[in-house]
């Protein structure tokens, strides 16, 4: 028995977590499910690989602003995220928070689910180059709303496939406005209500294929590109980008830029602050 | 500044007391050193890939990169040859690697570079092209029917015909060449005379890192450990990863030859030949206007009859092997043998004895190219039809012969999985391939190409590179292209080097002789990495256009239109059975 609670001490004290309470079970448990968040061929392997295309939309996506702002052509893309405060709204297990880290972002990754957190901590911990101190990531267990009452604004705010779960999209969309520094980014990817996103990602991926697990998806939650077009029209020209799997070879790809039929599914969705701050996003009807 | 907000506080203290807990583990139990990428041998494959990865600025900025050799490689770097002799073990390097090898283009020198492709490592600058010889044409033909085909540069429709279909390179140039070129790359860290020790996982902190022991005592932990590290492979063992493969019950003897050059009235010593005999193909390939390079791929216990002999029965029998008719050959075969059974080896007068024997019942002609002894040769006109078979051999460069068995093996996956994750496999340790096309090497050289650009892609987009996601497009590039071209070159094999009657008789009254040398044709011409631009994607479709070719003849489709009916069947169930039967019965093993 003493043998047992012995190693379960050593566990908890390797997992480093802030809580000298934390029980030892919860955090066992914590270990199995990061296992499934980070088993690449397991049930987020969908994620995995689309994760590396919101990587390069967001990273040409800044790459091009930057070159257009300092009219030189000579900033490489790994340099553009370097320095940035970037805010990961919704951040599960951190697929995105550290492709976004390693570019050199000091990433805050945020989940209103604990255990995620926690998952995301030990995944990192695992990394010599994440793992804390890390400037580069840290995670915090807390929802978009209560970071509003900090002080903190970021250059960039990603949320990414947490839009269709959210209960209220248009205030959800608003404190991630609020969230950006004036002239900053906020990047988005959610799925649209169309026949065929509800084709795809419901009847094939969770009922057909039982790729992911049923009730992932509501159908009524999926948000069409012309809504958050419009939800943000006091900002200068949004730019929304198709996402679109290639099941031959098991890829995700960026759709060409105005592809016909390329957003009637998974998309990604770009705005930017005005430098000025003349609408933080509220303007929405 | 970055502790404003106080659930951050609390994550940073934490991380202090983390941290001192990780120095405690360092310090008594594992002293590793922590690496991005860790390279395992120090072959041309393993070498090819560190300067392929230290030719990516962004990945030796940014990545720690270790290659661990337990050879000596000062005595490649060192290499330095007498003039005018070569070493035995030589590669064709087609027109793809070859651009793979050179400096990266103007335009990828653009800001574009860290968007495109690794192409061009900037090795090229490094071989000594003077050893290295252009191949213009090739000559080909079945042992039996004598079905020949030949092809050259100018009808391949290369960009660039003067470069020839491939270069034929001793692999020590090219080594010497590739570690040159890591001189300048001082960011790539080569480890030699270190053994790899142990590969086991790190079960500290749930990391599940492969650690590296060195028989120095380091420990080196990897994020990526990549196999380059042979047929062997440690780290294919390691990632558990099953091979499987047979050996084909063949030698091959390689020896560097010496012989006159050319007349002036012939073409210059720039053609390959290569003839299938029943016991298997026996090539010619050329390295400078008076030497060439020889493999002949021949039953074991001939191969050891022929290197116990005196060297200059060697030389007699790579000129007749490529002369006689296969029954002459196959008589000296036996002789051979014999001679070799009753403990007194064949001596050189003997053999050229029953050479000239053999010629005569074969009336042949002592002026004709296929005689073996014709001095005059070079001299005045050329013989008519005087570049059908290479140069005659006159003597064999001494301490060059030698011989290894051969064998087909292809690993199961080139990316581990599950507890053996974080690793890839290049080059020998994910495949070995029967010599005849000349692949071995360009398939590793395109491994590395393919890799390199793989982890680059992933480290840009911020990826873990040792993670399956960031590896599969390896594996997904690489793995059906080797796989289609080693069934079409081990087909091919087979095809030629069987002696069931029913085939050899198709074969030798040239029933399906014409198509199987086309595809063989085809073959050989995709060795030549056809273009000298981006040709990968089109070789890969070409590869399966060989291989339909191989398989519509595994069919027996058009032999069974000119047959009649029975013996139909029985040449197309015979066919069957020879490519069903993966090498000699009990041969075919799972490593």
């Amino acid at each position: 028995m003493s043998i047992l609670r012995h190693s379960a001490r050593r566990f908890v004290r390797a997992l480093h977590t802030s809580n000298a309470t934390v029980n030892a079970d919860e955090i066992a448990h914590f270990s199995r499910l990061s296992s499934q968040w980070w088993d690449h061929q397991g049930e987020f392997s969908f994620l995995h690989k689309m994760n590396p295309v919101r990587v390069q939309f967001i990273r040409d996506k800044l790459l091009e602003i930057a070159r257009e702002e300092n009219d030189d052509l000579d900033i490489q893309p790994t340099h553009v995220l370097r320095d940035l405060d970037v805010l990961d709204v919704g951040c599960g297990g951190g697929l995105l928070s550290e492709s976004v880290a390693r570019l050199g972002a000091r990433t805050h990754g945020v989940d209103a689910s604990e255990s995620n957190i926690s998952i995301a901590k030990v995944h990192a911990s695992a990394d010599p180059k994440l793992s804390p101190p890390s400037p580069f990531l840290s995670y915090e267990h807390t929802s978009a709303e209560s970071l509003l009452t900090s002080p903190k604004r970021y250059d960039v705010v990603c949320s990414m496939e947490v839009l269709e779960h959210v209960d209220n999209p248009a205030s959800f969309l608003s404190t991630c406005a609020t969230l950006v520094k004036p002239g900053g980014h906020l990047f988005l990817s959610t799925i649209s209500r169309t026949p065929l996103a509800y084709a795809l990602t419901i009847f094939l991926a969770e009922d057909v294929l039982r790729k992911v697990s049923s009730g992932t998806h509501t159908y009524s939650k999926f948000i069409k590109p012309n809504e958050l077009i419009e939800f943000f029209q006091n900002y200068r020209d949004p730019k929304v980008r198709g996402l679109i799997y290639n099941p031959l070879l098991a890829r995700w790809h960026l759709a060409a830029r105005d592809a016909w039929g390329g957003t009637d599914c998974n998309y990604l969705f770009w705005v930017r602050k005005p430098a000025l701050e003349s609408g933080d996003g509220s303007a929405a009807s | 500044m970055l502790l404003l907000a106080n659930p951050r506080r609390n994550a940073f203290n934490c991380a202090g007391v983390w941290r001192k807990r990780l120095s405690t583990i360092n310090n008594t139990k594992i002293n590793h050193e922590d690496c991005d990428i860790v390279i395992v041998g120090g072959g041309p494959a393993g070498l090819a890939l560190a300067a392929a990865l230290g030719s990516s600025p962004s990945l030796r900025r940014n990545l720690s990169i270790t290659l661990v050799e337990g050879g000596d490689l000062k005595k490649a770097e060192g290499w330095a040859p007498i003039p005018g002799s070569f070493s035995n073990r030589v590669s064709s390097l087609t027109n793809t690697s070859q651009t793979f090898l050179k400096s990266p283009s103007i335009q990828n020198c653009i800001y574009h570079i860290l968007l495109t492709s690794t192409t061009g490592i900037g090795v090229w600058g490094h071989i000594d092209e003077a050893r290295t010889c252009g191949i213009d044409e090739m000559q080909v033909w079945d042992g039996i029917s004598g079905a020949r085909i030949a092809f050259s540069a100018s009808e391949l429709n290369l960009e660039k015909p003067e470069l020839g279909m491939a270069r034929l390179t001793e692999n020590f140039n090219l080594q010497r060449g590739l570690l040159r070129r890591l001189k300048d790359l001082p960011e790539v860290r080569l480890l030699q005379q270190t053994k790899v020790k142990s590969i086991v996982q790190d079960v500290e902190e749930h990391r599940q890192w492969p650690l590296v022991y060195l028989e120095n005592d380091r420990v080196l932990r990897a994020r990526l450990l990549i196999g380059a590290d042979g047929f062997n492979s440690p780290v294919r063992a390691y990632a558990n990863i099953p091979s499987f493969g047979w050996s084909y019950d063949t030698q091959a003897i390689v020896a560097t030859m010496t012989h006159p050059p050319r007349g002036a009235f012939e073409g210059p010593n720039t053609t390959a030949y290569q003839r299938f005999l029943p016991t298997g193909p026996i090539a010619f390939l050329p390295l400078s206007p008076t030497a060439s390079s020889l493999v002949w791929s021949t039953k074991p216990q001939l191969a050891a009859a022929l290197l116990a002999c005196e060297p200059p029965v060697l030389a007699s029998m790579i000129n007749a092997a490529f002369r006689l008719p296969e029954l002459s050959v196959r008589y000296l075969h036996t002789r051979i043998l014999e001679a070799q059974l009753s403990g007194t080896p064949i001596t050189p007068s003997e053999i050229q004895q029953e050479i000239s024997w053999r010629e005569q019942s074969h009336s042949i002609d002592q002026h004709s190219i296929y005689a073996s002894a014709n001095a005059a040769a070079t001299i005045g006109m050329p013989l008519e039809g005087s570049e059908a078979v290479p140069p005659l051999v006159t003597t064999l460069q001494p301490g060059t012969v030698a011989s290894f068995p051969l064998r087909l093996n292809h690993a199961e996956a080139y990316i581990g999985e599950g507890l053996g994750a974080r690793t890839a496999l290049v080059g020998d340790a994910a495949h070995t391939v029967h010599p005849l096309a000349g692949q071995g090497l360009n398939m590793g050289l395109g491994d590395v190409e393919s890799l390199a650009r793989c982890i680059e892609n992933a480290f840009l987009l911020g990826g873990d590179i040792g993670s399956h996601t960031a590896l599969l497009p390896y594996a997904q590039d690489r793995y059906l292209e080797n796989h289609i071209l080693m069934a079409t070159i081990d087909k091919l094999h087979k095809i030629y080097s069987t002696d069931l009657q029913p085939i050899v008789w198709a074969r030798s009254v040239g029933l399906e002789v014409l198509n199987e040398l086309d595809s063989l044709k085809a073959a050989i011409m995709l060795t030549a990495g056809s273009r000298t631009d981006d040709a990968q994607r089109t070789s890969a479709t070409a590869w399966n256009v060989v291989a339909k070719g191989v398989e519509t003849l595994v069919a027996a489709a058009d032999a069974s239109k000119i047959l009649a009916g029975g013996l139909q069947n029985l040449l197309s169930s015979n066919l069957q059975r020879l490519l069903n039967t993966e090498g000699a019965p009990g041969q075919q093993k799972r490593v």
